[in-house]
C-alpha cells in the first residue's frame, strides 16, 4: 500500500466558540477572526509538516483546494504542489507530490489548471499524482458563481480539454460550450505521458464511481462522514460498479483518507487530541451549511428524491457541528490511540474496503505545529513500515502511481526522526 | 385558498427543430394569457383561476420542471430559451398574447417583450428580476442555499398569510413531500441555469424596446427583489404603469390575492 501524508491548512487559532456564529466557507469574515502574523506561521508550519513526511518516508505527499474557506486556507493548491516539488527534488527524496483537488467543475480557465500540473510535474521530474474533483458544490456555484447544473459538464470538457492538451503532438483549435480556443499548444508537457495518474475525489454519486472506473482513475473518499456508517454502502457500492464494468478488484483503484493521530498509549492519545479533534469537525465540515454541498441543480432530481429517502451516505456530516469526540472516534472518522491500535484499526479497514491508496491527515484543526510534528514522527516510525506491506502478498501493478516511483521501495530515514 | 387545483388541460409541444419538448398547461376560454411561471416552479393559483374565466390561460412548464427532467438538457443559453418560447408563442398561433410573469418569469416576460415587442399585447411583471443595482443587491445565492425552513420569511411579508401556508404545509404523505421537495429544488436548479449567480442578462439595456402597454406590480415588502425595482423596470419602458401592494412580499397574487387580481383586471379592461 502507497502512504501519503496528507494535510490541510486550518487557520489554527480560531476564536472560541467559532462554529456558534459563523460558517466556515462562503461568509467566514477574515478580518475579524485572522490575527496578523498568525496566518503566516500557519501556512508556514502546513509547508514544513509535508516537508516533515517526505523525509521520514511517507510515500508521497498530499494536499487539496478549498477557496474562501477557514477549515483549508489553500486556494491553490498547485502553489504549496510546486514549493514541495522543488524541495523535495533538491533533496532528492524520491515521494509523490498529489495534488488530490484541482476543480474542473468552477474552472473558467481549465488550461490554466493543465499548465499547473504540468509544470509541477516538470519540477518534480515525473512525480506528480493530479486530482480532479467535480468541485464541491458550494465552491462551484457560490464562490466561483458557476450556476450548480452546469458543473458536471464543465468538468467533463475540461478534462477532456486538458487530456488533449498534455498529449497533443500539433497545436489545436479548441471549440467547446464552456472553452474556446484557437491554438492550444502547452509548454511545458507533463513528463508523465499521455497523462500523469489521475485521482478524483467523490462521495458516493454512482454516476461518479462508473466515469472514475471507465477511466481507470483513481476513486478518492474521505473518512470524514464516518466509514463506519459510510464505508461499508460506498465501498460495496464502487467494487460492485468495478465488477459489473469487468474491471479487476486492484486495490489501487481505491485511495482513501483517514485522519490518524497517535501518540504513546491511548490514554495519552486521548489527553493530546481530544479537544483538537472536537474543534475540527464543528469549525470545518460542520459549519458548512449543509445545502452547501448540493445547491439545486448540482445534483439531478431523482438524485435528490433518493438522498430524501436516505441520506445514509452523508453519515455524520448532518450531525458535526455539535459532534464530539467519543462520536468521531467511534464512527472512525479519526483513528486514535497508541501505534499498536492505530495499526491494528488501519490495517482492519484497509483490508475490509480494500484500500491500495492510503492519505493519512495527521493535523486537525487547533493542533499546534510541535504536537502535529510529534503525531508525524511516531507515525512514520511506528506505524507506517507496518502498514506499507499491505498488498504485497496479492502482487498488483500500481498503475495510479508515478511511474518514476513504481519499482522503489523506500525505507523510512530514521536519522531526521 | 390562494393555491387552487389546476381544473384545464394538459398539452406538450415541441419547439427548437423539434428538439425541446414542452409541458402547457391551459385552461379557460377567452383570448389568450400566457403565464411565466416563477423560478420554484408553476403552482396554480387563484388569481391564474379567476383570469381563467375570461382569458384562455397558458403557462408553459420551464424546461426540466416537467415529467421528464432532463429537457433542460437540450437548451444551453438564455437567448435559446427566448427563442425557444418564441417558437411555441408561434406555433399556438397565440396572437399578441397577454403576456404575465412572476419572478423569474417576469424576467423572462420582459425580455421576450424587449426582443419580440410585435409579439406582446400587454405586458404584466409581479416583482421580477432580472436588473442590478449595487445599492440593493438581490439574494438570489442566499435564497437558493438556504434550508427549508429559512425560506418562507424571504418570500412572503408575513409568513403566517394563506398564500404562505397553502404553498408550505407539508403532506401528511412523506411521498409526496418527497417528490415535491425535489421538485421544487430541481426546478430552482433548471431555471439557475438563467438566472445564476446574477441574474442580468443586459435586460436593463433592452427595455426601451418594448412597445406593449406594461403594469409592474410589486410587494411593498418584498425581502427578495426590493421594491426599488419597480422604478428601474417603469423609467425603461415608456408609458408603464406601477402599483405597490402593502403587506405583501414577493408573491403579491398568494400573499395579496384579491388586490392583484384587482389590479391586473383594471389594465386589462
Amino acid at each position: 500500500m502507497k502512504v501519503s501524508l496528507f494535510q490541510q491548512a486550518p487557520y489554527r487559532h480560531l476564536p472560541k466558540d467559532f462554529e456558534k456564529h459563523h460558517d466556515s466557507v462562503v461568509t467566514t469574515p477574515y478580518f475579524d477572526i485572522v490575527k496578523p502574523g498568525l496566518m503566516n506561521q500557519d501556512l508556514n508550519a502546513f509547508i514544513s509538516e509535508l516537508m516533515l513526511g517526505a523525509r521520514l518516508g511517507f510515500d508521497g505527499v498530499a494536499v487539496t483546494e478549498h477557496s474562501q474557506s477557514s477549515y483549508d486556507v489553500v486556494p491553490n493548491p498547485n502553489l504549496i504542489g510546486s514549493i514541495l516539488a522543488y524541495m523535495t527534488e533538491q533533496e532528492k527524496l524520491d515521494v509523490a507530490i498529489a495534488v488530490v483537488g484541482r476543480s474542473l467543475g468552477k474552472s473558467r480557465e481549465p488550461l490554466r489548471i493543465a499548465e499547473e500540473y504540468a509544470m509541477i510535474d516538470q519540477i518534480s521530474g515525473g512525480r506528480l499524482i493530479a486530482g480532479f474533483p467535480i468541485g464541491l458544490s458550494y465552491d462551484a456555484n457560490q464562490n466561483a458563481g458557476i450556476p450548480p447544473i452546469e458543473t458536471r459538464d464543465r468538468y467533463y470538457e475540461g478534462r477532456a480539454l486538458v487530456e488533449k492538451a498534455w498529449s497533443a503532438k500539433e497545436p489545436f483549435a479548441w471549440n467547446g460550450r464552456f472553452s474556446k480556443y484557437p491554438s492550444v499548444n502547452l509548454w511545458p508537457r507533463p513528463v508523465q505521458q499521455p497523462k500523469p495518474p489521475s485521482w478524483v475525489p467523490a462521495v458516493g454519486n454512482p454516476k461518479t464511481m462508473q466515469g472514475v472506473l471507465e477511466r481507470d482513475d483513481v476513486y478518492t473518499y474521505l473518512s470524514w462522514f464516518g466509514p463506519k456508517l459510510t464505508g461499508k454502502r460506498i465501498f460495496d457500492r464502487y467494487w460492485e460498479i468495478a465488477q459489473k464494468l469487468g474491471k479487476d478488484i486492484n486495490p489501487h483503484r481505491l485511495a482513501f483518507l483517514q485522519v490518524v493521530l497517535v501518540a504513546e498509549t491511548d490514554e495519552q492519545a486521548e489527553k493530546d487530541y481530544r479537544q483538537h479533534l472536537e474543534t475540527h469537525f464543528r469549525t470545518s465540515l460542520g459549519s458548512i451549511p449543509p445545502t452547501g454541498l448540493g445547491l439545486p441543480g448540482y445534483i439531478e432530481r431523482p438524485g435528490v428524491e433518493g438522498l430524501m429517502r436516505d441520506p445514509g451516505d452523508l453519515g455524520l456530516a448532518v450531525r458535526m457541528r455539535n459532534i464530539n469526540y467519543s462520536e468521531l472516534v467511534d464512527s472512525r472518522v479519526a483513528i486514535i490511540g497508541s501505534p499498536e491500535t492505530v495499526r491494528q484499526q488501519i490495517t482492519e479497514f484497509v483490508k475490509e474496503f480494500r484500500v491500495g491508496n492510503l492519505l493519512v491527515m495527521t493535523q486537525v484543526g487547533s493542533m499546534p505545529h510541535e504536537l502535529t510534528e510529534k503525531n508525524i514522527r511516531l507515525f512514520a516510525k511506528e506505524v507506517l513500515p507496518h502498514i506499507q506491506k499491505i498488498w504485497d502478498d496479492e502482487g498488483w501493478d500500481n498503475f495510479a502511481w508515478p511511474e518514476r516511483l513504481r519499482k522503489k521501495k523506500l525505507k523510512p530515514d530514521t536519522t531526521a526522526a | 385558498m390562494p393555491v387552487t387545483a389546476f381544473s384545464g388541460r394538459e398539452q406538450k409541444h415541441r419547439v427548437f427543430g423539434g428538439t425541446l419538448e414542452l409541458t402547457l398547461r391551459i385552461q379557460g376560454s377567452g383570448p389568450p394569457l400566457v403565464y411565466l411561471h416563477p423560478a420554484g416552479g408553476l403552482v396554480w393559483d387563484s388569481v391564474l383561476d379567476r383570469l381563467s374565466k375570461s382569458y384562455t390561460v397558458y403557462a408553459p412548464e420551464h424546461p426540466g420542471t416537467s415529467a421528464d427532467h432532463t429537457t433542460i438538457n437540450q437548451v444551453d443559453t438564455w437567448i435559446e430559451l427566448l427563442l425557444a418560447y418564441e417558437e411555441l408563442l408561434r406555433d399556438l398561433k397565440l396572437d399578441k398574447p397577454v403576456l404575465m410573469g412572476q419572478s423569474y418569469g417576469g424576467m423572462m416576460a420582459a425580455d421576450l417583450a424587449a426582443i419580440f415587442p410585435d409579439k406582446i399585447g400587454r405586458l404584466i411583471v409581479l416583482d421580477p428580476i432580472g436588473l442590478w443595482r449595487d445599492d440593493a443587491p438581490i439574494p438570489l445565492m442566499k435564497l437558493v442555499s438556504s434550508m427549508p425552513e429559512q425560506i418562507p420569511p424571504q418570500l412572503f411579508h408575513d409568513v403566517g398569510c394563506e398564500g404562505a401556508r397553502s404553498l408550505f404545509t407539508p403532506s401528511p404523505d412523506p411521498e409526496i413531500n418527497i417528490k415535491g421537495g425535489a421538485a421544487f429544488v430541481w426546478a430552482l436548479g433548471c431555471t439557475g441555469k438563467f438566472f445564476w449567480p446574477i441574474a442580468d442578462h443586459g435586460l436593463g439595456r433592452r427595455l426601451h424596446r418594448v412597445t406593449a402597454p406594461t403594469l409592474v406590480i410589486w410587494g411593498k415588502q418584498d425581502r427578495l427583489v426590493p421594491v426599488v425595482y419597480a422604478e428601474e423596470f417603469s423609467k425603461r419602458i415608456a408609458g408603464a404603469r406601477v402599483a405597490v401592494i402593502d403587506n405583501c412580499g414577493h408573491i403579491p397574487q398568494l400573499e395579496q390575492p384579491s388586490e392583484t387580481l384587482a389590479l391586473i383586471k383594471e389594465f386589462l379592461a
